[in-house]
């Protein structure tokens, strides 16, 4: 294994948790988050290898495949309406089990579903911040704008979930 | 009464669950609609503590595992790609090296087999046959070193015969060294063998018979006897010496039939008038039929 599989090995052991989590909370689907999750990653290594040296935050980069994966998923769903395995009559008919409906009624449940509803900006923002943690800095450095700024999205992502979860 | 009670024990179970399940869902749909009216006064606290539960929210381990391994090997295997179409005719030539190579080796090998002494590649040929030598049993030594004297001498008579004059004394040479080593052998087996094996015996007495055979056979196209015959005479005279010593020995620990008994004695009379074949070809008789 070269040094550079290995890099980029230990970059995906640490990111992959996340990036999932990013795109479930928009898509709300276990197949398709993990289809475009793996094609984040490959796009990511195709990238590492041609330039690793450009690449000054690595994390920062995929969460901008896996952006750039969500908002293609749903042009493309605009054009053409794909089936997912999960929404086809069999897995319809199919009762919700007892662990569904508690997720759905749940707290949780109804704030994960409020989330897919708020504006994109605003999901990316909360799951970075209140999920994965990351500081006021760093979300300015990914999202190239000043400490100020993020700090009133996160402010108004907020309120909006609220709104949403009303 | 029994069969009603049966019908009781088989039943209840499942409604019991059936039951509980609806008492579950009850619950659920309580729980859901007292959230409904609890999430508006939700603090901002406990909604970032809720939100913190999507945490929990994570793909499933073997598909990370599988994902990894696919994404790094695809990689290598594009990359692997890359380089053998860059160098595709090396690929092939190096795909082929070993099955080229082994060909060439067999080849040569086997094409050694026909080469005659004085020519380029007969050195091969000796190096299989010192191989095939090392490879034989203490016993067997001297019969393989036999054998091999009697191809020299069969190759020499080819030369003679197709009138090969620049090969003939390579020959006469490659078959005189063979002589000298099948004798050299023999001589070491003395020392060797501890009980005498018939079998091995009797062919290193036909092979002895057969090289006697031979070198008559040679000499009579030459037309002369062939470069230092003395030396080759008294090769093969030990060589004769030796065997049928063994042969007297081997047969005489045995219980023979009158008329063995009578060829065992006329060989060992041609032994001590010093005629070693005629004694070995009277042994071989009474060997054969043992």
């Amino acid at each position: 294994m070269s040094q550079l599989e290995k890099e980029f090995g230990k970059i995906y052991d640490k990111s992959v948790d996340k990036i999932y989590r990013f795109i479930y909370l928009k898509v709300n689907s276990q197949e398709i988050a993990e289809d475009l999750t793996s094609e984040t990653f490959t796009r990511g290594w195709e990238a590492f290898q041609k330039q690793a040296s450009k690449i000054d935050n690595p994390q920062a980069f995929l969460y901008q495949i896996a952006r750039n994966l969500v908002t293609d998923q749903y042009r493309q769903k605009a054009q053409a309406q794909f089936v997912s395995m999960e929404s086809v009559p069999q897995a319809q008919s199919r009762e919700k089990s007892l662990e569904e409906i508690a997720m759905l009624t749940s707290d949780v449940g109804r704030i994960k579903a409020a989330l897919a509803k708020v504006n994109d900006n605003y999901r990316e923002i909360i799951v970075w911040y209140y999920l994965d943690e990351f500081t006021v800095p760093e979300i300015a450095k990914i999202l190239n704008k000043s400490e100020e700024a993020v700090r009133v999205v996160i402010h108004r992502a907020l309120k909006a979930l609220r709104a949403e979860l009303q | 009464m029994i069969g009603r009670a049966y019908h009781k024990l088989v039943i209840s179970p499942a409604y019991h669950k059936r039951w509980l399940d609806i008492g579950v869902t009850k619950y659920l749909l309580f729980r859901h609609n007292y959230n409904r009216q609890s999430i508006s006064d939700m603090t901002d606290n406990e909604l970032i503590h809720n939100l913190k539960c999507l945490k929990e929210i994570k793909p499933r381990k073997d598909w990370v595992v599988l994902t990894k391994s696919r994404i790094l090997a695809q990689e290598q295997t594009r990359e692997a790609e890359e380089m053998a179409s860059v160098f595709s005719v090396f690929r092939y030539k190096l795909a082929f090296a070993p099955i080229l190579s082994v060909v060439l080796v067999i080849g040569l090998f086997g094409f050694a087999q026909g080469t005659m002494p004085g020519d380029f590649f007969f050195s091969i040929k000796k190096a299989t046959e010192t191989v095939q030598v090392g490879f034989s049993s203490e016993m067997e030594k001297p019969k393989v070193q036999l054998q091999l004297a009697n191809k020299r001498l069969a190759e020499l008579s080819q030369i003679a015969e197709s009138n090969q004059v620049g090969k003939l004394e390579p020959a006469i040479k490659e078959f005189q060294a063979s002589l000298v080593q099948a004798t050299q052998n023999l001589n070491d087996m003395d020392a060797n063998v501890t009980s005498s094996d018939a079998i091995v015996l009797r062919e290193l007495v036909e092979e002895t018979l057969k090289l006697a055979e031979n070198k008559e056979r040679v000499e009579r196209v030459l037309g002369a006897e062939v470069g230092d015959t003395q030396d080759l005479k008294n090769a093969l005279s030990v060589l004769e010496k030796q065997t049928a010593g063994y042969l007297i020995e081997d047969l005489s620990s045995r219980t023979l039939t009158e008329e063995k008994q009578e060829l065992l004695k006329q060989a060992m009379q041609d032994y001590d008038a010093g005629l070693y074949q005629e004694a070995l070809y009277k042994l071989w008789q009474a060997h054969n039929n043992q």
